[in-house]
């Protein structure tokens, strides 16, 4: 039998003695060492030991008698003591460093370092937890103690301490040391040193500060990780009754030390780890959250996750957390939203579930009062609040599937208290201070509510989640809204509300912005005036789009109408506002007409529709009122353009339409305002009605200057004349009236006449809607009560009569169109031989007769309003000879072969007539015109003349009849009738049996 | 002697510690001189050990005062020169009985920091007498506690100090004693169940290097002691051997599990193998074995006292099954690596257990063996151990006689193995407890010569 024997021992055990130290005392000696140690003294020699000599033997000791230990390192911490009361001292007195140099030990803390480096990296698990209790102990011992020293700086900047107790040897070296164990012991048992490291911090603290910090910048990842990990054990530990309703460290006494210390650490390391304390905490709640799996890879370093207990602790510790540490709460808020996925939440909801009542109402309160500090994130919290909240809906189906109903309820709780809780903040915020809170707000610090501080910014996109009336959502939303504009004051409110002025689409949603107000102007006055100013400033930046603009610009015409609709007895509610929306666009209205103008028609149709519901202003500067007045009139061309144009299709057809009336309820209304927009209106409307872009909408063609027709470039050849080369010559540079002019109205001579351009007329329909429609447009002016008082009309059936001033504006302004050399001239009329000394300038007033047809029936608006017609009379004068000359040439056998000459003999006479320029019977004298011959016409119309010439067509000679509201010219006051009407006997006696029918309407 | 409180209490805490060692030095003199017997110190006494030196809080009241480290390593100074200065062992006995002895309260954990530092200290100063005092404290306590006492000095020299090792190594000349009994402590501690409990390889080198040195030295503490009934329960063994050989034989699972452990943490330095050191062990324990015959013979103890117990090689056994069974269960690819060790293990136990019988340290029948073999794999020496009576051992040609009950134990002659003589195998005279057991895997071919009746 044999013994299994394989190898020399004898190899292995010389190993054993590597380690022989180098100084083998024999036991004698090392009793006489720990002699020495104990006494202070040598015990051979017998005197004492020098401090160093000291430290030294202790050194010795710690290497060859393990019993000594403790000893040893008690004693070493006086000597540590003893430098660093050396080295501050010397700091003290700098002068005599030098002199300190010689009881300086950072030799003997060298040594003291070097071993007891050199022990813990021999054997960590022996040594480092020792080492590491023994130097932080005496790290927070030291940094204690040498607090008060002069050369120490302020606990509270911890850069400057953190570099004077690094430039010391002792604490260095004592860092070092626990910087090795904390590596050592990070392994296997990291949290009784973070334990410890917690607990001195709390001894000394804030002395002690700079230790964590460099520590925790020294191994970030595991101390973030596990001060939590000892805070969750601690805050586990003490229970969640005793933490209670402790917000915003209130209580931070000593009842939770650790987390009070957890929360320094971390703020300390907040400054360069943010990131990672970021992460750190976020996965702390994630890992509360995911069920225990004991394969779990991270679950080794830590061991909280195992423990259901400490799980569900998580959730709670990290709010209290958050509730201690605005900068925690900052670093995870941002992206907890993010994480909060339902599934997330499901867990998170089986988690809680297992909390007694009273713990979750205080969480929920605490994570309330987070969410109403939480200085940013607020938008997206609320927006995931809400849309957790909101009851699942078939209808709105968003992205994500509808949550859980718990989770729903938890939601929707926790967005009321949520919505409470800032109510009370709110409106407690200037307690004791009567009536209203923005008087107060001034005067008194406020308190900052930085979620609504925030969510300050999102008012815009809170207004349009609100209009979105979803269910409960858009009740919270808009709670949340009048919670914001009274915490923001009337910049928020009238933020919001112009917001929601803007993004209505409907009369439901529009409601909305009403109701903010109704809650709103209780405390805050001019909310209404200032909407609408911010409305208008928006407009004039350009910030909306067309449809935008246009939506806007019909709230406010729906919010002003509803104004008309209480009139009719509706409640009166809504009356005060829509009164004050009226008032306020009044102000503003100068501000809109540009709109009118707009390139879009939708924006342009919504803004005559604000404009022509809107009231007037009491009053305004002349300069907005020609303004409003030039664009208005401008509208209105341009929708009588625009009415022609898509007349044909049937929905725009239908707005061109409504856009035209608009225009004309603005342009009498705006025409009734003032005299002088009144004249401004006319004048613009004549003046527009002539305007040869506008001339085609009546019917009418381009003219040149001299009133011709313009043949378009295309067609008329180039004559090679030039008006400047026949200037050039001599001779014909002073202007011979009636020389050069006639060359070129009907041609150059020897190059025949000029080219007639035959230019299409547009549609007949067209062109007489439009001249009816211009016709009533000026009428409604004319008639409107602005200069003969405001009285309203007693029948509405019976249209007022024209008035005369804005007859007389008409007139004058035609005239000016029309002949501008003639304006202001001589009303009286010259003999008829003297009309050919204006030949010249009757043919330019023909042709713009013919040019023009609108001008007929102006002229009969004119003549309707006496004595208007008295200004035209140059005009008519004009007309009146060049008809004479006409009739007089004509070759042809009967009236109606020229029929443009006959038609405007016919209106012009009974024009007259009308304005009461004539008699009747002469003004009767048209009726027989188409029977007659050319030559015919011309006698009757002599007497025409002659009959002005003899009584000068002036306006002094009407007087007002004040039962027919009417000026009336009294002709018997003239001279005899009798006198001009022999021709018409004449001629009617050659016609008689043509003529015999109006007879009767030639007596006298 | 309790008058003296009074005295102590305004005291500061080293002077009145060192007072009272005073007094108690002058009064254990006194009981001795008394010769009244057994002397016996009085509660008082150590009551007032327990408050001044122990610091054991008195009542909640009192706040207990505390050493600092200083002058716990001053008071330990004193106690080490007081020990060295007394000359009468049996004043020496007393005085360390009644500062160590454990009492069953509070102050027991104080007593036990204490005693460990002042053995450490002792061993590092050389103080003889005091490791003296310890060897008899390690025979007379519950073995928890020794083994607690082996573990702080474990830690001090082999693991905290490095260097230091040679210090403990001397005890070895310095008190063999001492030696023998941290031996058996270290054999308790360390039962090779798990990482933790796994000698560090210093302190194996150390043993090893002991007892090749002086084989006896195991059995020190045997020689020296007289036999009485006084042993007290649940001490420590009289010898380490059974501890050693349970080392021996779980070693090569045992450590080959660390070997790869080193080796998957990259880090396998050039650490000695300490599979030289174990076969030497077992060398050494084996013929420890051989040299007990003479002893036991002198003593006229042979066959009357077992030193290896049955009940620790049952439970060695059963480790060791499962031991296989796990290496069987993770070592999937070297198989014949753990086929190897596995048959070295076994062949350990069963020389052990062969040269235990063959000398009288082992009393037992082969029944009870194969009994508690029975879940043991297949293994070569072990089925010749347990089928029985070497032929050749004893140059005894007859056959064994079949159905002689005495049959088992004839080829041993100097084992005259009586049921009545072997009270310490309870198994030997409960034989019919063990049918229920499953019979011992022996291969179907192998001679199964006899079968023992009872």
């Amino acid at each position: 039998m044999s013994v299994v024997f394989d190898g020399s021992p004898l190899k292995a055990m010389q190993s054993s003695h590597t380690h022989t130290p180098q100084t083998a005392l024999s036991a004698q000696e090392l009793s006489q060492e720990i002699k020495s140690f104990i006494s202070g003294a040598d015990t051979v020699q017998g005197r004492k030991l020098s401090v160093r000599e000291h430290a030294r033997c202790a050194v010795r000791l710690l290497r060859l008698v393990p019993a000594c230990r403790g000893a040893v390192l008690e004693h070493l911490r006086g000597v540590y003591d003893e430098h660093v009361s050396t080295f501050l001292h010397n700091l003290e007195t700098e002068g005599d460093a030098s002199s300190g140099v010689s009881a300086n030990l950072e030799d003997i803390i060298q040594e003291v370092h070097a071993v007891l480096s050199e022990f813990i990296r021999l054997n960590p698990r022996a040594w480092a937890p020792l080492v590491s209790a023994w130097a932080v102990d005496l790290l927070g011992q030291l940094s204690s103690k040498h607090a008060g020293r002069r050369v120490a700086p302020h606990s509270s900047s911890l850069n400057e301490l953190l570099q004077l107790w690094m430039s010391c040897a002792a604490t260095r070296s004592l860092m070092e040391a626990y910087s090795q164990c904390l590596a050592a012991m990070l392994a296997w048992c990291p949290d009784a040193c973070v334990d410890a490291l917690l607990d001195t911090s709390v001894q000394h603290s804030p002395h002690f500060d700079w230790v964590v910090a460099h520590i925790g910048s020294a191994f970030p990842g595991t101390i973030i990780s596990r001060v939590l990990a000892c805070g969750l054990k601690d805050f586990c530990s003490h229970g969640a009754k005793d933490q209670g309703p402790v917000i915003m460290g209130v209580d931070k006494g000593n009842r939770v030390p650790k987390i009070g210390s957890v929360v320094g650490i971390l703020g300390h390391l907040a400054g360069h780890h943010s990131d990672s304390i970021r992460k750190e905490l976020l996965r702390m709640f994630q890992e509360s959250l995911t069920p225990s799996s004991p394969l779990s890879p991270t679950s080794s370093s830590t061991s909280w996750e195992s423990s259901p207990q400490l799980r569900r602790a998580a959730v709670p510790f990290l709010l209290q957390l958050a509730a201690m540490s605005p900068n925690l709460f900052g670093a995870v808020s941002a992206e907890l939203v993010e994480l909060l996925r339902p599934p997330v939440l499901l867990q998170l909801q089986a988690l809680l579930q297992g909390l007694p009542r009273e713990e979750l109402d205080n969480m929920l309160g605490l994570a309330v009062h987070l969410i109403s500090q939480s200085p940013s994130g607020g938008a997206r919290v609320l927006r995931f609040l809400a849309d957790t909240a909101t009851p699942a809906s078939v209808i709105i189906s968003g992205p994500t599937p509808s949550p859980h109903e718990g989770v729903r309820e938890g939601c929707d709780r926790l967005l009321q208290m949520l919505l409470l809780h800032l109510h009370k903040l709110v409106f407690n915020r200037s307690d004791g201070v009567e009536g209203n809170p923005h008087h107060s707000a001034s005067s008194q610090p406020q308190r900052i509510i930085p979620f609504l501080e925030e969510l300050q910014s999102h008012v815009g996109d809170l207004c349009a989640e609100t209009l979105r009336l979803e269910r409960k959502r858009h009740l919270w939303l808009h709670q949340l809204l009048c919670l914001l504009s009274v915490y923001g004051g009337p910049s928020v409110a009238t933020e919001a509300l112009c917001q929601l002025l803007t993004q209505a689409r409907n009369p439901e949603e529009l409601a909305l912005a009403w109701q903010l107000h109704t809650v709103l102007s209780s405390c805050m006055a001019g909310l209404i005036p200032a909407a609408v100013a911010r409305c208008v400033a928006q407009i004039h930046t350009h910030t909306l789009g067309p449809r935008q603009l246009r939506q806007l610009l019909l709230n406010l015409a729906a919010a002003i109408q509803s104004q008309d609709e209480e009139k009719r007895g509706a409640l009166g509610a809504q009356s005060s506002m829509s009164m004050q929306v009226g008032s306020a666009v009044s102000g503003h209205l100068h501000d809109f007409c540009p709109l009118l103008l707009h390139g879009d028609p939708a924006v342009s149709h919504a803004a005559v529709r604000l404009m022509s519901c809107s009231p007037l202003p009491r009053t305004s500067s002349p300069a907005h009122l020609l303004l409003l007045s030039r664009a208005a009139v401008t509208h209105f061309f341009l929708v009588l353009r625009r009415r022609g144009e898509g007349g044909k299709v049937g929905r725009d057809g239908g707005q061109a339409g409504e856009a035209v009336n608009c225009s004309v309820l603005l342009l009498s209304r705006f025409a009734a305002y003032s005299p002088l927009t009144l004249k401004a209106v006319l004048q613009q409307l004549v003046e527009g009605a002539l305007h040869k872009g506008n001339t085609d909408l009546f019917g009418g063609q381009i003219a040149d200057m001299s009133g011709a027709p313009l043949p378009s470039p295309s067609v008329s050849p180039d004559l090679g004349a030039s008006l400047l080369d026949i200037n050039c010559r001599f001779g014909t540079t002073v202007n011979f009236s009636g020389s050069v002019w006639s060359v070129f109205h009907a041609g150059v001579i020897g190059k025949g006449l000029k080219v007639r351009t035959s230019t299409q007329l547009p549609d007949p329909s067209g062109v007489i809607q439009n001249i009816q429609t211009l016709l009533t447009v000026i009428v409604q002016c004319c008639s409107s009560s602005g200069l003969n008082g405001s009285r309203p009309p007693s029948d509405p059936d019976e249209t007022p009569p024209i008035n005369a001033e804005a007859a007389k504006v008409v007139a004058v302004t035609l005239v000016e169109n029309v002949c501008p050399d003639v304006a202001n001239g001589e009303l009286s009329w010259p003999p008829e031989e003297h009309a050919r000394t204006t030949v010249e300038r009757d043919i330019h007033i023909r042709r713009c007769f013919e040019a023009h047809p609108v001008l007929f029936p102006l002229l009969q608006v004119v003549a309707a309003g006496r004595p208007a017609l008295c200004y035209c009379s140059a005009v008519l004068r004009g007309l009146l000879a060049t008809l004479l000359a006409h009739w007089e040439a004509s070759r042809e056998a009967l009236s109606t072969d020229s029929p443009w000459h006959l038609q405007a003999s016919c209106l012009l006479v009974s024009c007259m007539g009308e304005g009461q320029l004539l008699p009747p019977v002469l003004a009767n004298v048209h009726e027989a015109f188409p029977h007659l011959t050319p030559f015919e016409v011309r006698l009757l119309l002599l007497a025409v003349w002659e009959y002005v010439r003899g009584n000068g067509p002036m306006p002094q000679k009407f007087v007002f009849s004040s039962e027919k509201g009417l000026f009336c010219r009294d002709f018997s006051r003239d001279g005899d009738v009798a006198r001009y009407v022999a021709p018409i006997h004449s001629v009617l006696h050659k016609n008689i049996d043509r003529l015999g029918h109006l007879c009767w309407r030639f007596q006298l | 002697m309790g008058d003296i409180r009074q005295s102590l209490l305004p005291r500061d805490v080293l002077s009145a510690a060192k007072e009272l060692l005073y007094h108690l030095d002058i009064y254990i003199c006194n009981l001795v001189q008394s010769g009244r017997q057994p002397p016996q110190v009085d509660s008082k006494t150590l009551e007032l050990v327990e408050e001044f030196i122990l610091h054991a809080p008195k009542d909640r009241n009192t706040p207990a005062r505390r050493m600092s480290a200083l002058q716990e390593l001053q008071l330990l100074e004193i106690m080490c020169s007081c020990f060295q200065e007394q000359s009468r062992d049996t004043v020496r006995q007393l005085m360390f009985s009644a500062l160590f002895s454990l009492q069953g309260n509070q102050a027991d954990e104080s007593r036990m920091a204490l005693l460990g530092k002042l053995v450490s200290m002792a061993i590092a100063v050389g103080r003889v007498p005091i490791l003296e005092c310890a060897a008899t404290w390690l025979q007379r306590t519950h073995r928890v506690y020794c083994v607690r006492l082996a573990q702080v000095l474990v830690d001090d020299y082999c693991s905290m100090v490095p260097g230091s090792v040679p210090t403990l190594q001397n005890i070895h000349s310095a008190s063999p004693r001492f030696c023998c009994q941290f031996i058996s402590a270290v054999t308790t501690l360390y039962d090779l169940t798990s990482e933790e409990l796994t000698p560090p390889l210093e302190l194996l080198q150390m043993i090893v290097s002991w007892i090749q040195d002086d084989p006896r030295l195991v059995l020190i503490t045997f020689l020296n002691t007289p036999l009485s009934g006084s042993q007290p329960l649940s001490s420590l063994d009289v010898t380490p051997l059974g501890g050693l050989v349970r080392w021996c034989v779980k070693a090569p699972l045992t450590y080959r599990r660390d070997k790869k452990l080193v080796l998957t943490n990259g880090s396998s330095e050039s650490e000695p193998e300490t599979g030289p050191l174990f076969s030497a062990l077992h060398l050494s324990v084996l013929q420890v074995f051989m040299l007990l015959p003479n002893i036991l013979n002198e003593k006229g103890l042979f066959g009357r006292l077992a030193l290896l117990q049955m009940e620790s090689l049952a439970a060695l056994t059963s480790d060791l099954s499962r031991l296989l069974d796990q290496a069987d269960k993770h070592t999937h690819t070297s198989s014949t690596d753990t086929h190897v060790l596995s048959q070295l293990a076994l062949d350990r136990l069963a020389q052990a257990l062969q040269v235990a019988m063959a000398n009288g340290a082992l009393l037992c029948s082969r029944e009870d063996l194969r009994t508690i073999c029975s879940r043991l794999p297949h293994n070569n020496l072990l089925q010749l151990v347990l089928s029985g009576p070497v032929i050749y051992y004893n140059n005894i040609h007859t056959p064994p006689l079949a159905f002689s009950p005495h049959a088992a134990h004839s080829p041993i002659a100097s084992h005259p193995t009586h049921p009545a003589h072997t009270p310490h195998t309870p198994h030997a005279t409960h034989p019919s407890s063990h049918p229920q057991y499953p019979a011992q895997p022996f291969i179907a071919g192998m001679p199964f010569p006899f079968r023992p009746s009872h």
